[in-house]
């Protein structure tokens, strides 16, 4: 018996240390604490990025010798869930990777510290691009800045340059020419589709971005506190893509997502795809010259009006070395750190000493999108990520019902109404709760 | 020594009860509870609080994006479940997956075992290729089976290529043809499992029994019904209900095969709850559902043990 006593013992003191040893993300060494480790979550790693990071915080850990910086990699589909499972328990990073998509899940946790002093303060305080900044505070609910941004992510489509010229096309100007051309380069006996629908994971979004730039409609609300999501023009929009479906975009197109959309890109059986910057690296190493990009077409009235879409980083409350993981930061953020990393993911630098580099002027796509953004005549219409049954709306709810706007079985007027009036209750419940 | 004297156990000193000390006595009685109590403690960790805390949060309001909400709710997400249509759907395609896979995977698995239980050459080949699928994991399974039904590269695409049917066709993105389509991936790993466990059974039936039904005059097909089936009742029936209840919590293959599309289609109860969890981060009224669902199994789970009679000598 005593022996039982001794062992079960035993174990709950194995099992004591090592909760002990779970418990945290960060240490310090035997030393005393001289040399410090910062836990660094990315929330997009894969093949093309993270190298990338990992270049970046060689060159970090040699400029700051006291500092270790343990790099995770998290895919940016499961990212939102490791964060909530990390919150719960107590085991968040010291920096993450935070697009302004996280934003209001984050700081209703209250898992996020608050930035405004720290950037107050910082060297990089003015260099960075107004409009992101003024992006990362709308989407945290106007409660402060809570994301550091790093890279602008505008929705791009790209095409294939290659076949365009083949066909004697040029990259559409409006909307009504994207679809004249989609039907002038569809050849369905080949398997050949002039555009690609994202049906699945994702295609809230995607969607909500195409009505908005065609519509010219810059507010998610009007001054009642409406959705404008039902808007005619944005109807209109939306009717015009499902009309695309199986007339110009393959069957399959009803529950793609990225990847899929974008294997199809890859194996010459769709000619443009809508995605965003962020996917530069991956179709420039697929495709090469043979693929370029235009940004989202204005509307009819000539407005453009883009959503903003801001990638950045977040500061852990709980992490135990705020001072050196904000140093990471600030280390990302700055001008060197911030043009590499843009250059190589194709991505509009927040850091706008990144401007004059030499390559952002020759990068084509990435310098046109950042100049519409800073244009005087551009609208920001702010995808209303602040509140909280954002996700459930726009993904659990409108997937489902989109993929049935594109079979045929709900009306586009329906699908809107309904994105509409969850969106309107959301933001009545959302102001009633915060003023 | 003889042998039988190292081998029979010596049987207990006759006397009277030990009495006075109570210490050893007291050990004794206590012994059972400590030889349990690990295994007790495991089911209490693994089991019982896992379970507990899903009932306890069906009670909450509890979405872990809005903190400031969480509340005490009582009843007030199952009263919403019976308003929303979206269970109501997800539980009847859930109810009809089941019925079709079980029943599909019981039929191709009893055939398969009835088979391979026969003497032929390459018998243990056919065998190892019947039991195969079913060391291939869910996503695995799925990966395999996105590729064969792939618009561009799978099997419909060398078909169009030869005239059947049109290029780009995708099974799976068409509300029609995508509950067949899930229904043969799901085949192909199940199948095996209900072979497996009627081959072992089929191994057992006695050949004195077969040897009388053909003494009687009763043909192969006789024999089946009358020898084969009955004493493969048992097996059949623990079968079927350990499949119904794996098929009913199906995630892995409907998640990465359909993702529940397109438009709901493919959607079961458990797929629901994931999605409620995963993008909607709503844990109370998703851990409602995961109540009812187990409310549900296990209601069904009784009524069909006692209509089968499960165990019972015949």
């Amino acid at each position: 018996m005593s022996s039982m006593l001794r062992t079960t013992a035993a174990a709950l003191a194995a099992l004591g240390l090592l909760t002990a040893c779970s418990s945290t993300g960060s240490s310090t060494d035997a030393g005393g604490g001289a040399k410090v480790t910062v836990t660094y979550w990315d929330n997009n790693a894969g093949p093309a990025r993270t190298p990338l990071f990992q270049h970046l915080i060689d060159e970090f850990e040699k400029a700051n010798p006291n500092i270790t910086v343990k790099y995770v990699g998290v895919t940016s589909s499961e990212v939102a869930e490791k964060y909530n499972t990390a919150i719960a328990s107590g085991s968040t990073p010291d920096v993450g990777g935070v697009t302004t998509a996280l934003l209001a899940s984050l700081t209703a946790q209250k898992a996020l510290a608050p930035l405004d002093e720290l950037y107050a303060k910082s060297p990089l305080n003015g260099r960075l691009a107004a409009n992101f900044l003024a992006t990362s505070k709308a989407a945290s609910g106007g409660k402060g800045l809570f994301q550091l941004p790093s890279s602008g992510n505008q929705d791009v489509i790209w095409y294939r340059a290659d076949k365009f010229k083949a066909a004697g096309l040029a990259a559409p100007k409006t909307w009504d020419e994207l679809f004249a051309d989609a039907a002038r380069l569809t050849d369905k006996g080949a398997n050949q589709y002039g555009f690609t629908i994202r049906g699945g994971s994702g295609a809230g979004f995607q969607l909500l971005s195409e009505a908005y730039a065609y519509s010219g409609v810059a507010e998610m609300f009007d001054a009642s506190g409406k959705s404008t999501v039902d808007d005619p023009r944005n109807v209109a929009l939306i009717e015009k893509i499902a009309a695309q479906y199986k007339a110009t975009t393959p069957e399959a197109d009803v529950s793609n997502a990225y990847p899929q959309m974008l294997a199809q890109f890859q194996a010459n059986q769709v000619m443009m795809v809508h995605h965003n910057l962020g996917s530069t690296k991956d179709v420039r190493t697929a495709l090469g010259d043979k693929v370029a990009g235009f940004l989202l077409p204005a509307g009819p009235d000539g407005t453009s009006v883009l959503a903003n879409p801001v990638d950045g980083f977040g500061l852990f409350k709980n992490s135990k070395h705020q001072a050196e993981a904000w140093k990471f930061i600030e280390f990302l953020d700055s001008h060197a750190s911030n043009s590499y990393w843009n250059e190589n993911v194709g991505q509009i630098p927040a850091n706008t000493e990144a401007y004059a580099d030499e390559w952002y002027a020759k990068s084509g796509i990435t310098k046109e999108a950042g100049d519409l953004l800073n244009a005087p005549g551009t609208k920001l219409v702010q995808p209303p990520v602040h509140l909280p049954q954002y996700s459930k709306i726009t993904k659990t709810d409108a997937e489902p019902a989109f993929q049935k706007v594109l079979l045929g079985k709900m009306s586009a007027a329906d699908f809107a109404k309904g994105v509409a009036d969850a969106l309107t209750k959301a933001q009545a419940d959302y102001k009633s709760k915060n003023g | 020594m003889a042998l039988a004297d190292r081998t029979t156990v010596r049987p207990p000193a006759a006397g009277p009860p030990p009495t006075g000390r109570r210490g050893p006595r007291l050990r004794r009685a206590l012994a059972p509870y400590a030889l349990i109590s690990p295994t007790v403690l495991l089911l209490a960790v693994f089991l019982v609080v896992p379970v507990g805390s899903v009932v306890h949060y069906a009670l909450q309001h509890h979405v872990v994006n809005e903190p400031y909400d969480d509340a005490f709710v009582g009843l007030g997400n199952f009263r919403a479940m019976l308003g929303d249509q979206r269970f109501w759907d997800s539980l009847a395609f859930s109810a009809k997956w089941v019925v079709a896979e079980v029943l599909l995977q019981l039929l191709l698995g009893l055939a398969l075992a009835l088979i391979v239980n026969e003497t032929f050459v390459g018998r243990a080949m056919a065998r190892a290729l019947v039991f195969s699928p079913w060391a291939v994991s869910g996503v695995l399974t799925t990966s395999i089976w996105m590729l064969l039904y792939n618009p561009a590269t799978g099997v419909f695409h060398y078909l169009s290529e030869i005239g059947v049917g049109n290029a780009g066709t995708s099974v799976l993105g068409n509300p029609d043809t995508v509950f067949g389509a899930a229904v043969v991936a799901e085949l192909w790993r199940g199948v095996p499992f209900f072979a497996i466990l009627i081959l072992a059974d089929l191994q057992s039936v006695p050949k004195e029994l077969y040897e009388a039904a053909s003494i009687d005059g009763a043909g192969r097909v006789r024999s089946f019904l009358h020898v084969t089936l009955p004493h493969l009742r048992d097996a059949i029936v623990l079968a079927t209900l350990l499949r119904s209840v794996w098929e009913f919590n199906n995630v892995d293959l409907l998640y990465t095969l359909t993702n529940g599309g397109p438009a709901g289609a493919t959607t079961s109860l458990p797929l629901y709850v994931a999605q409620l969890a995963r993008k909607s981060y709503d844990f109370g009224y998703g851990s409602a559902l995961t109540t009812a669902a187990f409310v549900i199994l296990l209601f069904c789970s009784v009524l069909y043990l006692r209509l089968s009679k499960f165990g019972r000598q015949r």
